[in-house]
């Protein structure tokens, strides 16, 4: 896996992209509407939108072949990507490495953790994860699948519905990790998101972004084709004026005070429901950023 | 071209066999009390689920596991290296020697017996075809002649050192399964033959070509018999003095294989491949009258065919070699059998469509099973261990449960890849070698010594075949 990983000078690439800043933040593209109280009502349509949008495959969220397929599928990768991520940081005790326990004691977070598809094997590796959505009927079902499939993770596992902003105000500095996978490209902004995530993160603690690249191959092999002509998603599931590229996350990421210390391309087998890392960010990408002491 | 394998109508029968037992466990578990729960059952405990076993406990990954084995059997009596050789003998190759060393078993097999086979001379009754197969100046062995037994003593030792995670049932046969699933049962529940239950989060089938879980899995299944025998046999040689006996020799006669395998320097195992009623006069024949039987199988004139021998001659001379006799060796002569050692059992092809599904995984000859005359039948299981034990590793350090089959489905991918062309080769070599139709003769004989003459392809069969 690791063949695919870059490291990013920060420093030395600040300069052009600083340039781009503008065109990314979603707060300038509906800068044209007057006032700021509209703009924030039409911010939360959008996001009452999207939650509804998820919320309707709540049930049918655990089922492995059913809309959310690709989603199960990803595990495969994100899931090592995080573990080595986090081993990486050289916060695991070695007596821990190659064991089922590897995450014993790191304390995680998951922004938009759905049903739980991802919270739950990451508790399996001995993590406590916290999982928040905004989705009631997400974390109803995460919740219940929980207790009944894997009562031995309880302990491990806390569910709350609630905006990432409000569990930063009572959680500052408090996790070794912060996941926003498949997330970012169903919010507006992104900003507020990724600062609000941040300020959880312990100074040396990860955050971890999987999502979509903002480009051509990516729309018309994700969505036109993905969504519309094969159904591997729901259709409605990606918009482009959401997508964000990788550098444009790695500079918001920036001005927070995290560098960039990985991204990784993957792209998807719909033929044979696989993941796989690739040495392109075309289609969609991993990173992983470290909070700065 | 796997779906094209799939015989339809097997899925139907199936699925009512599978809901019959769902109904037949919903009233039978309602008064059990509340049973134990392992991570892992093996169903059998023969070389593969032994070897699966002993593979699991030393893993890393998996070592902290709960894992059963249950066997049908009662329990193992033990390997006596002293003990007259045991007449079910394997031919083990490189990769699953080197399986074998993984796990810590191999210095146990080694120190115990083995032979090893430095050379292997394969060639045809019907014409002058033959191949050899060697490394290079005997640099390595071809294979590894080891008794069944003493691979299934040397796991037993893993597993009694994995003790208490790893337990060992014995006599208990599997009545029914339940899958994970439909029912919203999120695990796997085993229920023996004299009511006694288990749960687990992951049930391997490594109970041989009838498995009973591969059926409750539900799993098409392309099968057929060969409607031939083999039977086996030791037998002692009458080889001089000072001589080696290291030579594995196959003659491929016109009823099936037959073949030596060496056990040591005066004895070799028998496995003579032949048609069910030749099978049974062969077992029923007095001891002196069985030996000339062998002696003549290998020795006697075939009516050949001459095109073949001619093409073969003319093939040799493009070569450059001096006839077509240059390196033929024969067999050392056979001069007994020893007592009690013959037996036969029948030979089939299966190959099942599917190793995985939520909950269960098929292992060995639950999976495949194959014509025993390139003796890859176990090495293809011992294959399966190993990608098993891999895939394991790999979900269980990603946070996947055990028997999750969106992770083990890669071991069924990798798996199918590397023995459904072993399998389909093994059983064209049969389909073409039980014929004396002249087309196929010449063809099978001009391939043959071909393939003996062109290096880079006789190693490339020779990797695929022998790891």
């Amino acid at each position: 896996m690791l063949r695919n990983c870059t490291l990013f000078y920060p420093n030395r690439a600040n300069k052009s992209l600083l340039r781009r800043l503008p065109r990314c933040f979603s707060l300038d593209q509906t800068s044209t509407t007057t006032g700021s109280s509209h703009q924030q009502e039409q911010q939360n349509a959008d996001t009452a939108r999207e939650v509804k949008h998820h919320e309707n495959f709540a049930s049918d969220w655990w089922n492995k072949k059913g809309p959310m397929a690709a989603l199960h599928a990803l595990n495969e990768i994100r899931v090592p990507l995080i573990r080595d991520g986090i081993i990486a940081r050289g916060i695991v005790n070695s007596a821990y490495i190659n064991t089922t326990n590897v995450l014993n004691g790191q304390r995680i977070l998951e922004v938009g953790c759905g049903a739980g598809l991802l919270t739950e094997q990451l508790a399996r590796l001995g993590a406590q994860v916290t999982g928040i959505d905004l989705g009631e009927e997400l974390i109803n079902k995460a919740r219940s699948h929980l207790t009944e499939s894997s009562p031995e993770l309880c302990s491990k596992v806390d569910y709350k519905v609630q905006p990432i902003d409000q569990h930063a105000k009572t959680n500052d500095n408090h996790y070794d990790a912060v996941i926003v996978s498949e997330v970012l490209e169903h919010v507006e902004d992104k900003v507020a998101l990724l600062e609000a995530s941040v300020r959880t993160l312990k100074p040396g603690g990860s955050i971890f972004i999987t999502t979509l690249n903002k480009t051509l191959p990516m729309w018309l092999g994700g969505i036109v084709l993905g969504e519309y002509v094969l159904n591997l998603a729901p259709k409605g599931t990606h918009h482009w004026d959401k997508m964000i590229a990788p550098l444009d996350v790695q500079r918001i990421l920036d001005t927070m005070h995290c560098q960039t210390v990985l991204i990784n391309g993957s792209t998807y087998d719909f033929w044979r429901n696989t993941w796989r890392w690739i040495n392109s960010t075309q289609f969609c990408y991993a990173l992983q950023a470290v909070k700065q002491e | 071209m796997l779906l094209m394998l799939r015989p339809k109508g097997a899925s139907v029968a199936a699925s009512q066999v599978r809901s019959l037992v769902k109904r037949l466990l919903a009233t039978e578990t309602a008064s059990t009390p509340a049973e134990e729960h392992y991570d892992i059952i093996i169903g059998g405990g023969g070389m593969v689920g032994t070897t699966l076993a002993a593979a699991l406990s030393k893993n890393r990954t998996l070592a902290d596991k709960k894992v059963l084995l249950l066997e049908a059997a009662p329990e193992f009596k033990g390997f006596s290296a002293s003990a007259p050789f045991h007449n079910r003998v394997s031919a083990i190759s490189q990769s699953s020697i080197e399986l074998f060393k993984a796990i810590d078993c191999w210095t146990h097999i080694e120190k115990a017996r083995c032979k090893p086979v430095k050379q292997m001379q394969v060639w045809d009754a019907n014409s002058d075809a033959l191949i050899h197969f060697q490394h290079d100046n005997f640099a390595s062995d071809v294979a590894c002649i080891i008794e069944n037994n003493l691979i299934i003593d040397a796991a037993y030792a893993r597993i009694r050192d994995a003790a208490p995670n790893y337990k060992v049932l014995n006599k208990a046969r599997i009545q029914c399964v339940s899958l994970p699933g439909k029912s919203g049962e999120h695990n796997t529940r085993v229920q023996l033959q004299d009511g006694r239950s288990f749960s687990c989060d992951l049930l391997i089938g490594a109970d041989g070509a009838n498995s009973v879980v591969r059926k409750q899995m539900g799993v098409d299944v392309l099968a057929f018999n060969y409607d031939r025998m083999s039977l086996v046999a030791n037998v002692d040689l009458n080889i001089e003095e000072g001589c080696d006996n290291s030579v594995a020799w196959q003659r491929f006669l016109p009823s099936g294989p037959v073949a030596l395998l060496p056990l040591s320097d005066k004895q070799s195992s028998l496995v003579w491949s032949t048609t069910v009623p030749h099978a049974r006069q062969l077992l029923a024949m007095q001891p002196s009258e069985f030996v000339d039987a062998l002696n003549e199988a290998f020795c006697r004139q075939y009516p050949r065919l001459e095109v073949a021998d001619k093409a073969l001659q003319a093939l040799n001379a493009f070569f450059g070699h001096q006839g077509s006799q240059h390196q033929r060796q024969y067999p050392p002569r056979v001069c007994g059998v020893q007592e009690r050692t013959r037996a036969t059992f029948p030979l089939g092809f299966l190959h099942a469509s599917s190793y995985v599904c939520n909950g269960a995984a098929l292992v060995g000859d639950a999976a495949h099973r194959i014509h025993p005359l390139a003796g890859q039948g176990v090495n293809l299981g011992f294959g399966d261990v190993r990608e098993l034990v891999d895939t394991l590793a790999a979900g269980a350090y990603a946070g996947f449960k055990l028997g999750d089959s969106q992770h083990l489905i890669k071991y069924e991918r990798k798996s199918l890849a590397r023995n459904v062309p072993i399998m389909i080769g093994v059983h064209g070599l049969h389909s073409l070698y039980s014929t004396q139709l002249s087309p196929v003769v010449l063809l099978r004989s001009l391939g043959l010594q071909l393939t003996e003459n062109l290096p880079p392809i006789k190693k490339l069969f020779m990797k695929s075949a022998m790891g």
